[in-house]
């Protein structure tokens, strides 16, 4: 177990709980943190310096931010690669290891690349791999092995995540203390607020600050606390904000779930998100022991860690002086304190695998292993440019802040505003709060006086502060240096964006945190603009680079089951999936399942048909216009099969409707068709029809759909019905029927036949489904009955020539290309898809469905396979192929070209393979009892 | 199934007059008993947040304009008991969703006929109560469990005791209607039947957070 020298005595501020050990592990040695350390503070207290190898260079790097944004402490943590050591909180056995590094962290291989860097600069890839084409594969193939990033495990464990949907009157984004003042506010005008925070805790600044700042802190945290109607999420990142105040929220710290993505709608959105202290651009800015002051402030605040032994702090405000001074209380030693208000400037740092040393303006070099630098701040405008604003350039305050032309519902607070003492910040937050919460609840607010007015809060003055003379890396994440940016200006790429694209500066794990403000910076000396002339780049989200498996959540695809599924799985159905049904494709033998059926009984559940109840003295009216067939002379208890048209006169669905009452029909659609024709009925009917009379009740789930099939479909129904007679003269083909089924009242009984058998299609209320089930099953057992599936179903249909839409129609079958000649009634007065079907009519037929069966009768042609005349004129395609256990031989539908579609004419079907299969038009569509003599049996 | 189309009396009697065993959709778990007919659970949880299934209960959908009806039912997007205990839902524009006791639905359709015997126009009631699946979720973190899967503001402001609404839970329509029980929030959650079990695991998978228990069927109306 390392122990952790670095360690200083209890400070006041720290978050680290000294009472709870965590172990861990680092390139496969052991370790020991606190519970609140982050992996970088837990590494930096054992005396580590190196977390990382560069992305191009493999440069040993070192802290630089210790926060989220920190582009050198990207880290593998077990199975998951590209954690933020800066940021995540350590965990008890966490197995953390270094990326990018090879063979190890300290003697990486790879770290030759900076002995050709010349040769490597923006755009080498580009450049060197564009010819020959033909060798692309092989360079990504290399290439990839280049790439930089952690390793994802192909058997990595399950990371659970999920999401959550809020709705805030006022969202407030940054918890420091303007945040938490506008918080305050906001709550005490009535609002609902929430008020999210990147860092584990609340305070922002406050936390490492002085005592006074300490004090400041806890009084706010105990407003906040006291207030219900405040919903705090730390440790949770505000990474996007789109169109009406639709915010995504990455909450961490979670028992349950490992990150949860929050999708909030915030009437009013204030943004305090505070600053981003920015590093300074010089010769060896990237070697380990370079740190921001906000850094060092939070090692030796926030985690008691002695960030070095002897330093050189190079400063252009007052927080370098807070830094200074913390260091010095730390007990380490501050050798040098280069004021660059005062004239003093840095020149260079050297060393190999850390600071050695620094050179400065006036000549002298010292001998150090920390130089902190704060020469200014970056304003993180994501949300601000997400809502309109556009960032202008602040001369004297060195930075950019916000431009104006935000909306009424997004306010700015804070840090990215301006800066002042933290009363200032205090007070402007609440003013800013209140503002909100007024603007979000309208005439609901509590306070009834006039507003308070928002103080004034500027970007006070600054020295702009961003390179030395010397070249160093402007960009940490894809090692891209002002020489780079400056090479790239003079290869014409002189605008911000493009520059941006060419070098990938700012476009790293950092995303232009840390370096845009440098990258503007260096582009408008190369190209002798001003910064503002230059501009800025637009943030985009999201903030911070989040996971994939945050954003998928938990897999909500729902599925739904018939009351029979129970049965079905308990005799080892093989499942099919039909859209979201599941549904039993075959018992174990298909083929046996279709012999029975035709031979004895067999039972299909067909519970996902589409069902609609149709009421109201408008119903004939509407089928008539539904169906490209007449409805007007359906008589009570008769049912009629019927095609709808979509306006293009395309088949869009088929199904049988029967009449039950005067003014009360029931109609069954297709299974995949059912929501779709269900939803352009009740468009028919709220658009077009609003005056007719007609309610559709979908009850697709409210009955058990069986269908008895087989010669003794009759004598098994008889046994559990006694209220119908079942009597072929009084219940015919094509009729309804409603009765108890097995003392199930409530029941429909429809003769009706997809199989070609005589068959009868049972509507069991659903809850009594199952029961009804086994009651067939258990009554029929010596009659043979039993349960078939979707694919005997499906060679039965095919035998007895139905189609299937959707299968053997298309997109672009039209009801005559269908062969529905017989059925489409042109002579109604109006129907849907009428005026294209006219048209249709009075030309030329082009092609028809068909059926084929191929010579050989042991041939199968796969569906899909093209049907050819000559050696490839196209002709048409197969549909539909089976091979008939019932006719012992292959047989299928498809579409031909009206010449090829005389029965008698032999057309070569195309397998896939090439094998040629010839195969001859039928007269028919049914293979099997074209005459229909056993359906009406 | 008892259906009506404006006047006359319920066509067919009442499920509960067979023998067979009607069940609901979701797995139940022990011990069972029978409740009108059904298959249902009889577990006491006395948890803090309970999830039951409720389906057996009656469900009659009435189809009506608003003006015809009048006061005599909810507004759209608002429940209300009425005078014989059932939970009338205004479900959608001139659509309601009346929710009673198990096994009553002929009882319930001929009361829903009586008062609307006056209204003009088209009137359809149909009995969904074998189409819909509908759960209970009560328990003070019923509304932590629903934001998981539901995007309707839920708050007390948005969304108070006797609100319906119609929406996507966890990808599926569900017609969400609370309902408080003992002071505490508690949300009626109605789907199509064919959804139950995935929507029930969803519910249970939702509410392991909050410790959620599965509780067995409880008489609401």
């Amino acid at each position: 177990m390392t122990r952790s020298p670095r360690r200083l005595d209890p400070r006041p501020g720290e978050v680290i709980d000294r009472n709870r050990r965590l172990g861990f592990s680092w390139n496969g040695k052991r370790y020991e943190g606190y519970e609140g350390d982050t992996i970088a503070s837990a590494l930096a207290a054992a005396g580590e310096r190196i977390f990382s190898r560069s992305f191009k260079y493999h440069r040993p790097r070192g802290i630089l931010a210790a926060s989220l944004h920190d582009p050198n402490l990207l880290v593998q943590v077990g199975d998951e690669p590209n954690v933020r050591a800066g940021y995540r909180k350590l965990e008890d056995g966490m197995a953390v290891s270094a990326q990018n590094a090879w063979p190890s962290l300290n003697y990486d291989v790879g770290s030759l690349n900076q002995t050709v860097a010349r040769f490597l600069g923006a755009g080498f890839y580009y450049k060197t791999f564009m010819k020959p084409q033909r060798l692309w594969p092989a360079y990504e193939h290399v290439l990839q092995r280049f790439a930089a990033g952690g390793k994802v495990a192909q058997g990595a464990e399950r990371r659970d995540c999920d999401k959550r949907y809020a709705h805030a009157d006022v969202l407030v984004a940054g918890g420091g203390p303007a945040g938490m003042s506008a918080a305050i506010a906001a709550a005490d005008e009535g609002a609902r607020v929430m008020l999210v925070e990147e860092e584990p805790g609340l305070g922002g600044h406050l936390r490492w600050g002085t005592p006074d700042d300490l004090a400041r802190l806890a009084e706010l945290r105990t407003e906040v606390a006291a207030r219900p109607s405040i919903e705090v999420l730390t440790y949770s990142l505000v990474a996007g904000r789109y169109d009406d105040n639709w915010i995504s929220v990455l909450q961490r710290g979670l028992p349950q779930v490992t990150e949860r993505l929050v999708k909030v709608r915030a009437k009013v959105l204030v943004v305090a998100v505070g600053l981003i202290e920015r590093p300074y651009v010089f010769e060896g800015n990237d070697l380990p022991g370079v740190m921001l002051s906000t850094a060092v402030r939070r090692l030796v605040n926030l985690y008691a860690v002695k960030p070095g032994d002897r330093a050189v702090v190079f400063l252009a405000n007052e927080e370098g002086e807070a830094a200074a001074e913390d260091l010095r209380q730390a007990g380490v030693e501050v050798l040098r304190v280069v004021d660059a208000r005062r004239g003093g400037g840095l020149l260079r740092a050297r060393g190999r695998r850390g600071l050695d040393s620094v050179e400065l303006q006036d000549g002298s070099s010292v001998a150090c292993d920390l130089l902190v630098t704060a020469v200014g701040w970056t304003a993180p405008m994501l949300l601000l440019n997400a809502s309109g604003d556009r960032p202008t350039y602040d001369e004297e305050a060195a930075r950019f802040v916000p431009g104006g032309g935000l909306p009424d519902n997004v306010l700015a607070t804070g840090g990215i505003l301006g800066d002042g003492p933290v009363g200032l910040l205090v007070d402007h937050g609440r003013a800013t709060g209140a503002l909100a919460a007024r603007r979000a609840l309208g005439g609901d607010a509590a306070s009834s006086s006039s507003p308070e007015a928002v103080p004034a809060l500027t970007a006070a003055p600054h020295p702009a502060l961003f390179r030395s003379g010397t070249r160093g890396f402007v960009d940490y994440s894809e090692d891209v240096s002002a020489k780079d940016l400056m090479a790239a200006a003079r290869e014409g790429y002189d605008s911000v964006e493009l520059l941006k694209r060419y070098t990938t500066a700012t476009m790293g794990p950092a995303q232009g945190k840390l370096e845009t403000i440098n990258t503007v910076a260096v582009l408008a000396e190369a190209t002798g603009r001003s910064i503002g002339e230059t501009g800025t780049t637009v943030w985009r989200p999201p903030h911070s680079p989040i996971s994939l498996g945050a954003l998928a959540g938990r897999n909500y695809e729902p599925v739904r089951y018939s009351p029979m599924q129970p049965w079905h799985e308990a005799k080892g159905a093989v499942p099919i999936v039909a859209g979201q049904w599941i549904r039993p494709e075959h018992y174990g033998d298909p083929a046996a399942e279709v012999l029975n059926v035709r031979k004895n009984v067999g039972i299909i559940d067909v519970t996902p048909l589409g069902k609609l109840d149709l009421r109201g003295p408008d119903v004939s009216r509407l089928l008539n216009f539904l169906y490209v067939n007449k409805w007007s002379k359906l008589e009570v208890g008769a049912v009629r099969y019927g095609v709808m048209c979509g306006e293009d006169g395309v088949v869009a669905d088929d199904g049988v409707t029967g009449r039950l009452g005067p003014e009360r029909y029931f109609m069954s659609t297709t299974s995949s068709g059912a929501a779709a024709i269900h939803e352009w009925i009740e468009r028919w009917l709220q658009t077009s029809f609003r005056e007719w009379q007609v309610h559709v009740t979908s009850m697709t789930s409210a009955f058990a759909s069986i269908n008895v099939a087989g010669p003794r479909s009759r004598e098994l129904l008889a046994r559990l019905v006694a209220d119908v007679d079942l009597s072929a003269a009084a219940f015919p083909y094509m009729n309804v029927r409603q009765g108890s089924i097995a003392g199930v009242p409530g029941c429909l009984m429809w003769r009706i036949g997809f199989t070609g058998e005589l068959s009868y299609e049972l509507h069991v209320p659903s809850g009594y489904g199952l029961s009804v089930w086994e009651a067939l099953l258990e009554s029929g057992r010596d009659l043979g009955a039993a349960p078939f599936g979707v694919e005997a179903q499906r060679i039965m249909r095919l035998e007895k020539g139905h189609f299937i839409v959707g299968q053997d129609t298309d997109g672009l079958t039209q009801a005559f290309t269908a062969g529905l000649d017989w059925l489409v009634k042109l002579d109604k007065e109006d129907f849907a898809g009428k005026a294209e079907l006219v048209f249709e009519s009075e030309r030329p037929r082009e092609s028809r469905l068909v059926g084929l069966q191929p010579v050989d009768p042991t041939v199968v042609p796969p569906e899909a396979s093209q049907i050819v005349s000559g050696s490839s004129t196209i002709e048409g395609r197969i549909t539909s192929s089976r091979f008939s256990p019932t006719l012992n031989r292959a047989i299928c539908l498809g579409i031909v070209s009206q010449r090829c579609a005389s029965p008698g004419t032999v057309v070569t079907v195309v397998h896939p393979d090439g094998t040629r299969t010839p195969t001859r038009v039928m007269e028919h569509h049914a293979h099997f009892d074209p005459e229909g003599t056993r359906l009406r049996a | 199934m008892p259906t009506s189309t404006r006047k006359g009396p319920a066509s067919v009697p009442d499920p509960i007059a067979t023998a067979m065993l009607a069940r609901s959709p979701v797995r139940q778990s022990k011990p069972l008993r029978q409740e009108a007919g059904w298959e249902v659970s009889s577990a006491d949880t006395g948890a803090a947040l309970e999830l039951a299934d409720l389906t057996p209960i009656t469900k009659v959908l009435v189809r009506a304009s608003s003006s015809a009806v009048g006061s005599s039912f909810s507004d759209f997007g608002r429940a209300r008991r009425d005078e014989a205990g059932h939970l009338v839902v205004g479900a959608r524009p001139d659509e309601w969703i009346v929710f009673g006791k198990a096994g009553s639905a002929a009882a319930t359709i001929s009361q829903i006929e009586e008062r609307l015997a006056g209204a003009e126009g088209l009137v359809t009631l149909v009995d969904v109560t074998h189409r819909d699946v509908v759960f209970l979720l009560s328990g003070t973190d019923a509304r932590g469990v629903l934001e998981k899967i539901c995007a309707i503001d839920l708050s007390d402001r948005t969304s108070p005791d006797g609100t319906a609404f119609r929406s996507r839970v966890a990808g599926v329509s569900c017609l969400v209607v609370r309902e408080d029980r003992d002071g505490r929030p508690a949300y009626l959650i109605d789907a199509d039947r064919s959804y139950g079990q995935y929507l029930f695991d969803v519910l249970v998978d939702a509410g392991a957070e909050f410790s959620v228990e599965v509780a067995g069927y409880t008489e609401v109306f």
